[in-house]
């Protein structure tokens, strides 16, 4: 799921991010001119809330804690 | 940074040169097929070269640029500006990466979005064939497998089997999650993501489209492998690697390289009708050489190598993975080297002529004769003989030339011919003249005079301003200048001659030379002269005033002269180098200056210190550490002091002191000190500041200051201002 | 990796130093065919369908590099059969020879064994 919290406009990606969370995602990180993502608690995400990430380059604050998302972790800033 | 890399980094900036050249003479003369085939084969070489060192980004930006020339070669497309312009964008992004390859031995980290940027521009467009499909599928696979091993050699170890998965564009629309896929995969030890086409801007983004490649190394078998990927198996590439060796150039035996370097010649052997033979057979030997290795893994890329080499009717495919895996121990820069003195000065290449060498050991010969027939008078000496002084000055004096002909020798080993720093200015012009609407064209004359290796690297920036300033300022409009009668096309001429003991930098404009009203106005203006002084001061005094710190007589600012006119920062650099500024102007009719260098420079890399508000200069080759104390840590014993620093006493010499310089400094605040050492002992300088190093020649100081003790030279600062240089030997006594 | 058994063609008109190459290779699991010059090697080669070649240059009827030069200009598969060179002259001029004629390598006569066994192992993609 993708929420963007209020109040120091951090996006955070918990749990799972099916592909619908893709769009909301990709408008939250369009109107922040220094997007940052949280995805600490995420477990899984859709390829193309990835694709997001990938092209919008926030600063990620990590480590994720699945295993898979932390090998995933080298293609996107810190 | 290896010796492989160096010679790749030599030659990548000559084909760019090469290559810049052709494409300007191209734009000029379109039906030059000279010139277009010497640039196409100069692009050629930058793949190959690339492909060789596995650079694989720059290696893909080249081929766009490539390709795009082998389209007009065949008259597809028209040689048109925007292909030059794109050609020669991709030189530029080609020399970006050499520079970094040069200082890091590597390329950056996002050079394959770069590549993918400079690609686009060749594909856009009227799609001929460039466009649809960027290369064809077998290019692509080739080194994808040794890419990922080498990227991850942890994981290289325990894999068995490497994947490539390109997920149909719509896969999302029938379920398809590629990455859930890939993180199910059995084994799996490591995945990299790339896009399939380059990433669009994040408004133009549809998430909804997959632009994915995905490459991944897994411990599970082929057929595991196989059973997970079944329903897209259409869409990935599946190498199964044998257990035993992931680095298998480095176990190569002596008889298989020899069979391999043997291919190499065979495919470099004239071929006629006999070619497909030749590359196939050449092919076969490889791809089984691997084999009966048991390296199946590295035959499949040979196999593919040999297929595309025969399909394009050239060797060169084959050729370069031969070469790749030969040298694949040699090219890859392992582990970063701790590159921890290297500062601004890098240690380059020079291209040595042998003949220089060669006379320079025949001069260490002559040395040794020398030193003999000196030990000889060393031995009369011993055994008593007297009046020996006229022997021992002859022999002396041919020490004496000896040794002036070794440095003469060694420093003529680091000459360049101007044409270095020349050669780049016809592609600057295009750019700058662009970008007003003004027409220059550019004559050089003197290219090949020689001068230190030093002073023609440093000329770029000085060289710039001048010309940006020439164009700006100096050379009128179109329209202005058919008024006057002036051709439309200005011209300038950088002239470059040796003149004895120095060499000579001219920069000549036809345009309108110096307004000398205008530079007395701004110079009342900007304060940089009285109107007492400049009724002094002759036409020419007056027009020198422009390299005075705080000069600019911009109108108005183009983007092109953002950093200020700079003239001010042109004399800096000159003067540091030993050298001195002149212009001569003719009102209506141009301008030139003249830059006068020595032929060879000594550099002092100097530190800036600062005491009492002044400014000096420190040798930096004296100077062992910098330090901030306490001020509990000086000792003061009578009326000197002194610090302990790793057990040993040091002196402290207050700068202020000992230049009597006004004021007092404040002992109740931390000391910032210098450490030297001369002549083995070791002092402590107190300064206030410490400040920026560059490099200098210093040049003696004449007249008033010359004896001054403790001063060993001046040279300039960065605002125009005399820095003087501190002659540590006599301070620290 | 195929577990057939690879195939080589001696083509030298010696009878000794092809029945050096048949004890030698054969022992070692190769099948051996022979020709005694250039002319039956060609004859022969599209349908004994070797893995590798190994010929002599000195020959009647067509010697080696001649019959390499024709083999080289043949259709595929023909023409890309890898050609071992064994040969007793081992001047610079004859190795440039064999390479412009289209040789993947050169051995000089006598030949030791085991080179040859090791040579003919990596052309033919086997372990040793």
């Amino acid at each position: 799921m993708t929420v963007k919290a209020a109040v120091n406009g951090i996006v955070v990606l918990s749990g799972v991010c099916p592909s619908e969370d893709a769009e909301p995602l990709q408008r939250y990180l369009q109107a922040d001119p220094v997007p940052t993502v949280d995805w600490r608690t995420c477990e899984t995400l859709h390829a193309a809330v990835f694709q997001v990430l990938l092209v919008a380059r926030p600063h990620m604050v990590g480590p994720p804690g699945d295993d898979f998302l932390r090998r995933l972790a080298g293609h996107l800033p810190r | 940074m290896n010796e492989f890399l160096e010679q790749f980094v030599i030659e990548c900036r000559e084909q760019v040169e090469q290559a810049t050249a052709d494409l300007l003479a191209l734009e000029k003369s379109p039906s030059n097929i000279e010139r277009l085939d010497s640039a196409f084969r100069a692009f050629h070489s930058l793949k190959g070269g690339a492909g060789i060192v596995d650079f694989d980004a720059m290696a893909e930006a080249v081929h766009g640029a490539e390709d795009g020339l082998s389209y007009a070669r065949k008259g597809t497309i028209a040689i048109s500006t925007t292909l030059i312009g794109d050609c020669l964008a991709c030189l530029d992004q080609v020399i970006q990466w050499v520079d970094e390859i040069a200082r890091r031995g590597d390329l950056p980290r996002d050079a394959s979005k770069q590549a993918a940027a400079i690609v686009a521009r060749f594909s856009r467009g009227d799609g001929v064939a460039a466009g649809a499909d960027p290369r064809p599928q077998v290019e692509q696979s080739v080194g994808w497998v040794t890419s990922i091993l080498a990227e991850h050699p942890d994981a290289a170890r325990e894999a068995r089997c490497a994947l490539r998965y390109t997920p149909s564009a719509d896969c999302f629309f029938s379920q398809e999650d590629p990455l859930a896929r890939i993180a199910r995969l059995p084994g799996l030890l490591t995945i990299d993501v790339s896009p399939v086409h380059p990433w669009p801007q994040l408004c133009d983004l549809d998430p909804f489209q997959c632009n994915l490649v995905l490459v991944a190394l897994s411990s599970a078998s082929e057929t595991e492998i196989h059973k997970a990927l079944a329903d897209v198996l259409d869409r990935c590439h599946i190498e199964a690697l044998e257990e035993t060796v992931r680095r298998p150039s480095s176990s190569l035996s002596l008889d298989a390289r020899s069979l391999l370097e043997a291919q190499l010649g065979l495919l470099e052997s004239t071929v006629n009708d006999d070619f497909a033979g030749k590359v196939a057979s050449a092919g076969v030997v490889v791809a089984n050489v691997f084999l009966a290795q048991g390296d199946s893994g590295l035959a499949v890329p040979i196999e593919e190598a040999t297929a595309q080499s025969l399909a394009e009717g050239q060797t060169a495919p084959l050729a370069h993975a031969i070469k790749a895996i030969l040298f694949e121990e040699a090219a890859k820069p392992g582990a970063p080297l701790a590159f921890g003195t290297e500062h601004d000065t890098a240690a380059r290449a020079l291209r040595i002529d042998a003949r220089r060498v060669d006379s320079l050991v025949d001069l260490t010969t002559e040395l040794t004769v020398a030193k003999n027939a000196i030990g000889h008078v060393v031995a009369l000496a011993q055994n008593g003989e007297e009046g020996l002084e006229q022997l021992l000055k002859q022999r002396f004096a041919v020490l004496d030339r000896l040794i002036g002909e070794l440095q003469q020798g060694v420093l003529a080993l680091r000459v360049l011919p101007l044409r270095h720093v020349f050669q780049r200015f016809p592609r600057l012009l295009r750019d700058i003249a662009a970008g007003l609407d003004k027409s220059v064209n550019l004559v050089t004359e003197g290219a090949e005079t020689e001068a230190d290796k030093a002073i023609v690297e440093m000329l770029f920036e000085p060289l710039l301003h001048v010309v940006r300033n020439a164009i700006d300022h100096g050379i009128e409009d179109k329209a202005g200048r058919l008024a006057l009668g002036k051709p439309a096309v200005a011209t300038l001429k950088l002239r470059g001659y040796r003149e004895g003991e120095n060499v000579v930098i001219e920069i000549a404009d036809d345009g309108q030379g110096i307004n000398v009203e205008r530079v007395r106005q701004v110079a009342i203006d900007r304060g940089v002269a009285t109107a007492e002084a400049l009724a002094a001061m002759s036409e020419s005094q007056v027009t020198a005033l422009i390299f005075e710190p705080g000069f600019s007589t911009a109108q108005s600012v183009t983007d092109l002269s953002g950093r200020g006119v700079g003239m001010d920062v042109v004399r800096t650099i000159i003067v540091r180098m030993g050298g001195t500024v002149g212009i001569e102007s003719r009102p209506g009719a141009g301008t030139a200056v003249r830059f006068t260098l020595p032929f060879s420079v000594m550099l002092t890399r100097i530190m800036v210190v600062s005491a009492a508000g002044q400014k000096f200069g420190i040798p930096l080759d004296a100077v062992v550490e910098t330090l901030r104390v306490g001020p509990d840590a000086i000792a003061r014993v009578g009326a000197a002091q002194a610090i302990v620093l790793r057990n040993q006493t040091v002196p402290v010499i207050d700068l202020r002191e000992a230049l009597n310089l006004h004021g007092e400094s404040d002992r109740r605040r931390d000391a910032i000190l210098v450490v030297a050492n001369v002549d083995g002992v070791s002092s402590a300088l107190q300064v206030d500041v410490i400040g920026e190093r560059f490099d200098a020649m210093l040049k003696p100081l004449e007249g008033l200051l010359s004896g001054t003790p403790g001063l060993a030279g001046s040279t300039l600062l960065g605002d125009g201002s005399i820095l003087l240089i501190l002659d540590l030997t006599e301070l620290c006594r | 990796m195929s577990d057939r058994k690879m195939r080589v063609m001696v083509v030298d008109d010696a009878a000794l130093v092809r029945l050096f190459y048949r004890e030698t290779l054969g022992k070692a699991g190769f099948i051996v065919d022979e020709a005694l010059n250039g002319l039956e090697a060609l004859e022969k080669v599209l349908s004994e369908a070797p893995d590798l070649l190994i010929v002599d240059v000195n020959m009647p009827q067509m010697d080696g590099i001649t019959f390499i030069k024709t083999l080289r200009r043949q259709e595929p598969p023909m023409a890309g059969i890898p050609v071992l060179i064994a040969s007793t002259e081992a001047g610079p001029q004859d190795f440039a020879a064999a390479r412009e004629a289209g040789a993947n390598f050169y051995l000089v006569k006598p030949i030791d064994p085991d080179r040859l066994l090791a040579f003919a192992a990596m052309m033919c993609g086997v372990a040793a």
